[in-house]
């Protein structure tokens, strides 16, 4: 720099010497010299060389001037720079997105985030207030700007606010946007800039939880929360109690919270189950009992009461929750049910007893006179009028002990609802069912179709199932069709668990329309035959249903009749 | 056929039953009857006791035995009759219960007793002696 200095003075020495020089020769060529020539030059130079002195000194001093405002401008321009970079850097390395908004111009710059949380490109972002405001949610927008615009008017201190933001894909995220204004020298705001958060997550979090909220809130059980540790073998303080709690108990929870739900105790409450709680406790295991509770106004009511032990991340419990249910009413149904299951069960017994004595008493002198009458058998009597009284004697004796001995069958096939079942062949059983039969199969020759290959066993009781085709097929003999030949199929078929089994005649039917509730019913007769008892059916269906099957009938007069059974196979 | 056979039951006609259907059956040469469990018991002692004066009395060979009768029914019979006291007698013997109950309970329980050879219904008639005469091989 001094050399410039230096090098500008010399130059410009040099130039006006020369030109002094030049002049002078000039002049003493045009003009006459004179004798002060060299006095004329001689000062001329004395004045060059005294104005490049000052001239020199002048420039130095500016020199130094220029030279520090050059090492201010320098070191703004740096500032300048640096700060510049951390703006950009800031604005990379955070999440939110950061607006810029001239308010006079009306011009609104955004950083990448606007793309990057928001899906917009750069190309995509308007350039004004205007396209900000479009994207915030209608429901929200009216109350952000007049929040927003008070605030550029100065109104307010401070400026931040939560609102929807439109995202590109026509989603909204839940944003918290914080700014500041800018003002010029006479305070009016030119500019603000903002910093956009995306509080979806947190928002929607706050809603789940809300949510959450509700449900121990609205509960109609009561709930409340301790703390973790017990003491003095005590359940721990409460910390909490929701509305229901309130309710159910009659303490408020500002009266309620810090003390132990010992308080509920009372001189009804069941020891054991409070042991039994405290002991879970002890092992920190979760626990249900239910006891006796007591309100405030020392009314006693039945909870069930749960306690479960709540732990943090590290395995240690932090706190319990306890859910209770006022089950008073709940109590006494149950109270009253077993009560009537307790009287149902004794008068069922009674019942029971009072049958087999009964029949055991009918049964005995019956039987003495079965006895004496086989016993009259072998005396020949003389007289025919006794001989014609001892015959009916004789017979209604048997007919009397037909009756109890079918009643008694009853009466034990109703008594005994687990009976033992067995596989039973299907083949064997109806072999059997035919010897006992052959009589009247001889005498009446029906044509008997059978298939039941498909069920070639049975899971059931032997003699119930042989006794039940015995009927069935005694009753289509007994009850065919005088005008054609007797035709009769059983068929066996196994449907998933169920074997169904079909019992076809073509007797003369059974008028359903009239009598279809009753003809499963005791002593229920519908065809006038002197052997008819109206037993059959009744013992038919009862032993079905013993083996937990069902038996349902079709019929038509003069037709025939079909029965279905089905078991469980 | 039997020597002597007990029957004990409280109604008198099933007594005169049976002696009348097993005297025709010649089933048993001697038919003794007993009208409850204390009775027959009594029978019992009295044979014991007198046995050794005497000469050797006839011990029953087979009981009919009734289930309900007053004072001591045929359960509480056969629990004494079992027990120690009489073993000499219940050795010798074989239980027929001969009733007209159908209570379930019955059948089970005479399950129980080894000393019960069959559990019959009520009246005695000729075809169930020839059927005892089988199963005891008379």
């Amino acid at each position: 720099m001094k050399s410039k200095t230096l090098q500008i003075t010399l130059i410009y020495i040099i130039i006006s010497l020369f030109m002094t020089i030049i002049c002078h020769k000039l002049l003493t060529i045009y003009f006459s010299p004179t004798e002060n020539y060299n006095l004329f030059l001689a000062k001329d130079i004395f004045f060059i060389l005294a104005t490049g002195l000052v001239f020199k000194y002048i420039l130095s001093k500016n020199e130094v001037k220029n030279k520090s405002v050059f090492e201010k401008l320098k070191q703004t321009n740096e500032e300048i720079k640096e700060s510049n970079e951390k703006y950009d850097i800031v604005a990379k390395a955070t999440s939110d997105t950061i607006w810029d908004w001239k308010i006079q111009e009306d011009s609104i710059s955004w950083n990448r985030g606007i793309e990057g949380i928001f899906g917009y490109n750069q190309e995509d972002v308007g350039k004004t207030s205007k396209w900000w405001f479009d994207k915030i949610h209608p429901e929200d927008s009216i109350r952000m700007s007049i929040k927003l615009y008070s605030f550029i008017e100065q109104k307010t201190e401070k400026w931040q606010d939560q609102y929807r933001f439109r995202c590109a894909d026509g989603t909204y995220k839940y944003v918290l946007d914080r700014g500041f204004l800018l003002k010029d020298e006479k305070g009016r705001a030119i500019r603000m800039i903002g910093a956009i958060q995306d509080i979806t997550k947190q928002k929607e979090e706050e809603q789940r939880l809300k949510l959450l909220e509700t449900v121990i809130t609205q509960s109609k059980d009561s709930i409340l929360i301790t703390e973790a540790n017990s003491v003095a073998r005590r359940i721990p303080k409460i910390v909490y109690v929701n509305p229901a709690f309130s309710q159910m108990s009659g303490y408020q929870s500002n009266e309620i919270i810090g003390k132990s739900p010992n308080i509920f105790k009372g001189p009804k409450s069941d020891s054991e189950e409070l042991k039994k709680l405290l002991r879970a406790i002890k092992n920190e295991e979760e626990c249900l009992i239910e006891t006796i509770s007591y309100t405030k106004q020392k009314e006693e009511f039945w909870v069930r009461f749960s306690m479960i032990p709540i732990f943090n991340n590290e395995g240690v419990i932090s706190h319990w929750i306890s859910i209770q249910r006022d089950i008073t009413d709940e109590k006494k149904l149950e109270t009253e049910k077993e009560h009537l299951i307790r009287e149902l069960t004794q008068n069922n017994k009674d019942l029971k007893q009072f049958s087999y004595i009964t029949s055991h008493n009918l049964r005995a002198p019956l039987s003495n006179l079965i006895g004496l009458l086989n016993l009259i058998e072998d005396i020949p009597v003389e007289n025919t009028e006794l001989e014609e009284i001892i015959a009916g004697f004789t017979k209604s004796t048997h007919l009397l002990n037909e009756t109890i001995n079918d009643l008694v069958k009853v009466i034990i096939i109703k008594d005994n609802p687990s009976m033992q079942k067995e596989e039973v062949s299907l083949q064997e059983v109806f072999e059997n069912v035919f010897s006992q039969l052959s009589f009247q199969i001889e005498l009446h020759k029906p044509i008997i179709k059978l298939k039941f290959d498909r069920v070639p066993l049975l899971n059931t009781n032997k003699a119930y199932i042989e006794s039940i085709l015995l009927n069935l097929l005694t009753n289509s003999i007994k009850y065919k069709s005088e005008n054609r030949k007797l035709k009769i199929s059983i068929m066996a078929e196994q449907i998933d668990h169920k074997a169904i089994l079909t019992f076809k005649d073509n007797g003369i039917g059974i008028d359903l329309e009239r009598n279809r509730d009753k003809v499963f019913g005791l002593y229920q007769r519908f065809h006038n035959y002197p052997d008819s008892k109206g037993l059959g059916l009744y013992l038919v269906k009862s032993q079905v249903e013993t083996m937990g099957g069902t038996i349902s009938i079709e019929s038509e007069v003069n037709k025939g009749t079909t029965f279905t059974i089905t078991f469980k196979n | 056929m039997l020597e002597q056979i007990l029957c004990i039951d409280d109604d008198p006609i099933t007594l005169m039953l049976c002696k009348k259907v097993i005297s025709k059956s010649e089933f048993s040469n001697e038919i003794i009857t007993a009208q409850n469990g204390e009775e027959a018991l009594l029978h019992f002692n009295t044979l014991k006791y007198t046995n050794n004066k005497n000469k050797v009395s006839k011990k029953p060979e087979l009981i009919f035995l009734d289930l309900n009768m007053p004072v001591m029914g045929g359960w509480e019979f056969l629990d004494h009759f079992t027990s120690g006291d009489y073993t000499e007698f219940s050795n010798a013997a074989s239980v027929i219960v001969l009733s007209s109950t159908i209570d379930p309970d019955d059948l089970a329980k005479a399950k129980k007793y080894p000393i019960i050879i069959d559990f019959l219904s009520k009246p005695i008639t000729l075809p169930m002696l020839e059927y005892l005469k089988k199963k005891i091989d008379i």
